[in-house]
């Protein structure tokens, strides 16, 4: 039984992360940043992922060129890394599969996550299909009705859906409730976070599974264009998307651009900008760049994307902004609608909301003097459809 | 041997009654209370001591009017103020121990802070006489429960229980009621902790009725009441009738 962490829980100068957990949570975290450390140096568990992720979710991704739509914008080149061809549609799966693998090796037989967007959800639901375990996810009940299909989705696959009607019914009510039902269930049950945050170990390990996005984009841009791009470019949520695109790419002289959401408006309340008026501060496990209010209570956010209206950071992606590896930039909803609408017209790819945040700062930064650009295409739009002819009138 | 470590959630039902229910608990005879400072993401509450937490928050009990509501405050049971740590990270260590000051809170228990994750703040706190509880779970093992309690030592048996007491948490889960809490792995573990350390114990999470009560005294420790008693005062009972039955072990 482990007594201490051996990995790293902080990230920066500011010693962001760490692991504020329940007292009845920590064994549990402790067993699984031990399970983690050792399946990474298992070839069995490798060579299982490898197939897996290869086989089942359908990797390596594409990375597809898009001259049209850099033409319009006066680019140079434009790649998209097609984290929206994977099995299920997002980037989610990536983790999700993982952990899903992990939790199997510690004789977990069930599975406990939150999902926002539900991606997340879908990802994990199906990965639990796939490897024979139970399935229980935790969702807002406003993003329930925003993301109807991805219920639909996740029931099909066998998993109980929990509507959870606190707050604002979004994702962080989501998260409050999965992190209550493990610690009723920690002894049986895995909880496969699906962001790179929360107590440690979680978000390093989110982190570690998602970085075969960027791993391979650096790989096959080189392979196309035989150069790197002068920007790589990925919205932000949590930042499992955000990071798993840009860490490979931080030892290259390159900017790398993380969006977040503008959603309506600049005041608190109106956005999920967390550079943009977040404040240090601990919530779900761990401290990072945080929306509150003065009474440190977690402040509302507004955004049209399920995926990107997490009041927090995750704290590895908000230690590279606070040191300068990272920049951050925000797309409000309409923005985000006219990216989609772009990238569909010139491209035949629809988007997800959640990717269009990064297709919308294309035109700023073209007008910045960016002429090659890799954007993180982290999924597809069906699940946003009804979003998309509502507000688009079409 | 305290009989009962209640806990109120301040500012349910109103920030008004809180000195009220204060003078009526130590009129009862209690030497602690727990009070729950309300939070926005509770996230070791199960549903009733939420959704008190919101009501509270909705009538405006931010952690700064608890705080002063409870200044100067003499005619009290010792507080140990019940938590989450991002409100008292915004307010401060300096700020907190001013404000903290004037009141009767004689302990923290900081329920998503772990020993060693801000140990300046806890040792400044410390220092100043608000001392962090330690917390034991069902998941914590014996060896873990033995740094935990020398981490948040016992400051010794002239200071109060409630800077003294460790919390066992009696079963897997959030707070709540519970009429069916198996007190078998509850009645080892106090064993175990008491082989450990000779410092007071209570326990809660999950214990309501007298019956369940009476028991944990039996084991030698102080049962903790929440959820059902933030209920009841919610219904609109009285502190002594709600804790009548409860007080006493001939229920």
């Amino acid at each position: 039984m482990m007594e201490a962490f051996s990995l790293p829980s902080r990230f920066g100068a500011q010693s962001l992360g760490g692991c504020y957990a329940p007292e009845t949570l920590m064994q549990p975290l402790l067993d699984l940043e031990a399970a983690f450390c050792a399946a990474l140096v298992d070839p069995s568990f490798l060579e299982e992922l490898k197939g897996e992720l290869r086989n089942f979710v359908g990797r390596p991704t594409p990375l597809t060129p898009a001259p049209r739509l850099a033409g319009k914008l006066g680019l140079k080149a434009l790649f998209l890394k097609r984290e929206d061809l994977t099995h299920t549609g997002a980037h989610k799966i990536n983790n999700a599969l993982a952990q899903a693998i992990l939790a199997r090796r510690m004789g977990k037989t069930e599975i406990i996550a939150e999902t926002g967007a539900g991606q997340h959800g879908v990802a994990t639901a199906a990965a639990c299909a796939r490897l024979g375990l139970t399935c229980t996810v935790y969702m807002g009940v406003t993003d329930m009705a925003r993301q109807a299909p991805n219920v639909a989705r996740m029931r099909l696959f066998g998993t109980k859906v929990v509507p959870v009607e606190a707050g604002q019914g979004t994702l962080k009510e989501a998260v409050n409730e999965a992190l209550r039902a493990w610690a009723g269930r920690c002894d049986r049950a895995h909880y496969i976070l699906g962001s790179a945050l929360g107590p440690h170990p979680f978000p390093t390990l989110v982190r570690t599974f998602q970085t075969v996005i960027g791993e391979e984009a650096r790989t096959q841009v080189l392979d196309q264009s035989g150069a790197l791009p002068e920007l790589v470019l990925a919205c932000a949520g949590g930042g499992s998307n955000g990071l798993g695109l840009l860490l490979p790419f931080l030892g290259d002289g390159l900017r790398r651009v993380a969006v977040e959401a503008g959603g309506h408006g600049t005041a608190l309340g109106e956005h999920a900008a967390r550079l943009d008026g977040g404040r240090m501060g601990v919530l779900h496990g761990c401290k990072t760049l945080l929306l509150q209010d003065d009474h440190g209570h977690t402040a509302e956010t507004a955004s049209i994307s399920a995926g990107l209206d997490y009041p927090a950071l995750g704290p590895e992606l908000a230690a590279l902004v606070l040191d300068g590896q990272v920049e951050v930039r925000r797309a409000s909803d309409e923005e985000a609608l006219s990216g989609a609408r772009l990238l569909c017209e010139t491209e035949g790819i629809l988007p997800a909301l959640e990717s269009s945040h990064a297709l919308a700062l294309l035109p700023a930064l073209a007008a910045e003097g960016a002429t090659t650009i890799l954007l993180g295409l982290s999924g597809r739009g069906d699940k946003d459809l009804s979003t998309y002819q509502s507000r688009l009138g079409i | 041997m305290n009989p009962l470590l209640p806990f109120l959630m301040a500012g349910d039902p109103s920030l008004e009654a809180l000195p009220g229910l204060l003078s009526e608990a130590k009129a009862l005879g209690l030497e602690a209370i727990e009070l729950g400072l309300p939070h926005s993401d509770p996230i070791a509450d199960g549903p009733v001591l939420q959704a008190a937490a919101h009501r509270a928050i909705a009538r405006g009990a931010t952690p700064l009017r608890v705080l002063e509501s409870l200044s100067g405050l003499g005619d009290s049971p010792d507080i140990i103020l019940f938590t989450y740590l991002n409100p008292l990270l915004q307010i401060g260590a300096g700020e907190l121990k001013r404000l903290l000051a004037p009141t009767p809170i004689k302990a923290l228990l900081v329920v998503d802070l772990p020993f060693g994750e801000e140990s300046g703040f806890e040792s400044d706190l410390r220092a100043a006489g608000y001392p962090m509880v330690p917390l034991l779970a069902p998941t914590t093992s014996l060896d873990r429960a033995r740094r935990i309690l020398s981490d948040r030592p016992d400051p010794g048996p002239s200071a109060p229980f409630a800077q003294r007491f460790a919390y066992v948490v009696a079963r897997l889960g959030v707070t709540g009621t519970g009429q069916d809490t198996d007190l078998a792995p509850v009645s080892r573990r106090l064993a175990e902790l008491k082989a450990l350390s000779g410092r007071p114990l209570a326990v809660g999470f999950g214990l309501s009725d007298p019956r369940s009560l009476a028991s944990i005294r039996v084991m030698g420790a102080t049962p903790v009441i929440g959820s059902a008693l933030v209920q009841e005062l919610s219904d609109g009972r009285s502190l002594r009738e709600a804790l009548a039955l409860r007080l006493f072990d001939d229920a």
